[in-house]
């Protein structure tokens, strides 16, 4: 029983953080936006979904729409007096403003209604779990296994929508480089940009949402840049620029991430210091990939016709 | 068509353009020729948007263009290639074509999901429409093969595929056969003369190749230092005196017999 339920953990982290994968995989791999505040949208879907549903007593439903809409117009809003910088400010800015997210959530405890140990640096627990009461304690993780990977598949079918159309095609064209291409084709090149930073942040708020009711416990202290760059190493070792890829990132990394729990029975090294190697772990592997596969495992896939 | 008048740009100390103006007349085509450094693609990039101008002003159609960005300026009609072809290397010729046309509706956001059934028929037309182009450019059996993968004389027929495609009222080519082989050059030749025989297009157009510009050219500009040196008809421009010791610096007038 312990066995099934750490699985069924593992696949609904895979499945949360496959969502977190594809919509960094449409800002970076798709349109080149080196976001390195990724985390700032995965932080902000955790928080409003906490604000509406335990602060205000909301429905899931509705916590979870805020979550989106919060954190997609988020990206939007840092997008607009960033988008014309080059590649490298543009992932400085970003990894600033992911922490100036966590601060604020660090600071501002009133956010989620105050009270004594409650907010701040002391996190929020006791968020509500939906549809919790129909379910018994043992089969309510395998429901929401179902909710994540329905959501998942929501999210990779419509990522896959954007970047098949057209305007996924302009999207592709701004990656590639120079914007006076796309500008001398009569493409609104920022337009593009601030699109995919919001389209790219409501999934990323959907992830924070799906990752605040499984715990049912926030801090700031989750959302540190760290989270960003194991998105990062999903997709880089995924295969950027492809959908799939991102997918398969998540499922690996997610396994690498948790591998060191079981090679404490056959590596004699102590636990602690096992479980601080699980990151080098990761390295490695990005290593690996990068000098043998540099696309990722799994390439962009050419549309031929 | 095209009118620039007085219009200056300067980089730091440097007089890019002191003070050009000329015009272009709708359904010719315009030479404007000169040497290295005399602001030839400095102008090209002063009227499509990409610099903002220190003085003077640009007409387009007898409008007067304001400080618009690139995309406004392609958007109201004028189609340019670069000099050094620009084209999305991971993307194959084919995307780079349905790459071009402006204003589809595929490109908003929302329609994504909401008119697929007009999508779906615009890029079928587009997809008919590049084909054709494929062929003419001879391209099209790399219709599915990278970009990036083509040789720099392929790159320049993309680029002037794009144009094709998307069917602006004035194009501005850079040296549209830098790099071309010759049996190409002719086909190119052939190519944009029907631009403004059949498709009633105006074209300007920078090239380094004489042939080329006495060949297709109605009117000639020759700027030199930022400056307008001379007008006229090929022929003109080829007996110019000042423009043979300004272009030529006295010897190598290959190119220039008459």
């Amino acid at each position: 029983m312990g066995l099934i339920n750490f699985l069924i953990y593992l696949a609904i982290m895979m499945g949360i953080y496959g969502i977190l994968s594809l919509s960094l995989n449409l800002q970076y791999g798709f349109t080149g936006l080196a976001n390195f505040g990724q985390v700032a949208f995965f932080c902000l879907g955790a928080y409003v979904t906490t604000i509406i549903t335990l602060t205000f007593g909301m429905p899931f439903i509705l916590g979870l729409l805020g979550a989106m809409m919060i954190a997609g117009l988020f990206g939007y809003v840092i997008a607009i007096p960033t988008a014309d910088l080059k590649e490298d400010y543009w992932a400085i800015v970003t990894l600033a403003s992911a922490e100036i997210v966590r601060m604020f959530f660090l600071n501002e405890g009133w956010v989620v209604g105050g009270g004594a140990y409650r907010g701040g640096a002391f996190g929020v627990g006791g968020i509500p779990q939906p549809l919790k009461s129909y379910f018994s304690p043992q089969t309510y993780p395998l429901f929401y296994l179902c909710l994540v990977i329905v959501c998942l598949i929501l999210t990779y079918l419509i990522i896959r929508k954007i970047t098949d159309s057209p305007f996924g095609r302009v999207l592709r064209s701004i990656r590639e480089g120079d914007d006076r291409l796309a500008q001398a084709m009569g493409k609104d090149v920022k337009k593009f940009r601030l699109k995919a930073m919001a389209a790219g942040g409501i999934f990323g708020g959907l992830a924070g949402c799906l990752w605040a009711h499984y715990y049912g416990f926030i801090s700031p202290y989750q959302f540190i840049p760290l989270e960003t760059f194991i998105v990062w190493a999903m997709v880089v070792v995924g295969g950027k620029g492809n959908n799939k890829g991102a997918i398969f990132g998540a499922v690996i990394i997610i396994l690498f991430y948790h591998s060191t729990r079981y090679l404490k029975d056959y590596i004699p090294i102590e636990e602690v210091t096992l479980a601080s190697l699980r990151m080098v772990a990761i390295g490695v592997l990005i290593v690996i990939v990068m000098l043998f596969m540099k696309e990722g495992v799994i390439r962009e896939k050419k549309k031929e016709y | 068509m095209l009118k620039l008048e007085k219009v200056y740009k300067n980089f730091g100390g440097i007089q890019a353009l002191s003070g050009v103006s000329f015009h272009v007349e709708p359904g010719s085509i315009t030479g404007l020729i000169g040497p290295n450094g005399s602001g030839k693609s400095t102008c090209f990039n002063v009227i499509t948007g990409f610099y903002s101008r220190d003085g003077g002003d640009i007409y387009f159609k007898g409008e007067k263009l304001g400080n618009l960005e690139p995309f406004e300026i392609a958007r109201k009609g004028i189609g340019r290639t670069f000099q050094i072809s620009q084209v999305p290397e991971k993307m194959t010729v084919m995307e780079n074509l349905l790459l071009a046309p402006k204003a589809q509706t595929g490109e908003k956001f929302f329609n994504i999901f909401l008119k697929f059934g007009r999508i779906a028929r615009e890029t079928r037309n587009y997809l008919d429409k590049s084909k054709d182009i494929l062929k003419l450019l001879k391209l099209y059996e790399l219709r599915n093969e990278y970009a990036g993968n083509l040789s720099g004389g392929q790159k320049k027929l993309l680029s002037l595929g794009r144009i094709l495609i998307s069917d602006p009222t004035l194009i501005l080519l850079d040296e549209p056969t830098a790099g071309v082989n010759p049996t190409l050059i002719n086909e190119l030749i052939m190519a944009i003369k029907r631009l403004r025989d059949e498709g009633g297009k105006t074209i300007l157009i920078v090239e380094h190749n004489m042939k080329v510009i006495s060949q297709i050219c109605d009117r000639v500009i020759v700027l030199d230092y930022g400056k307008k040196i001379a007008e006229g008809t090929p022929r003109e421009i080829q007996n110019n005196e000042e423009v043979l010791e300004a272009y030529l610096g006295g010897n190598a007038r290959r190119g220039f017999a008459p």
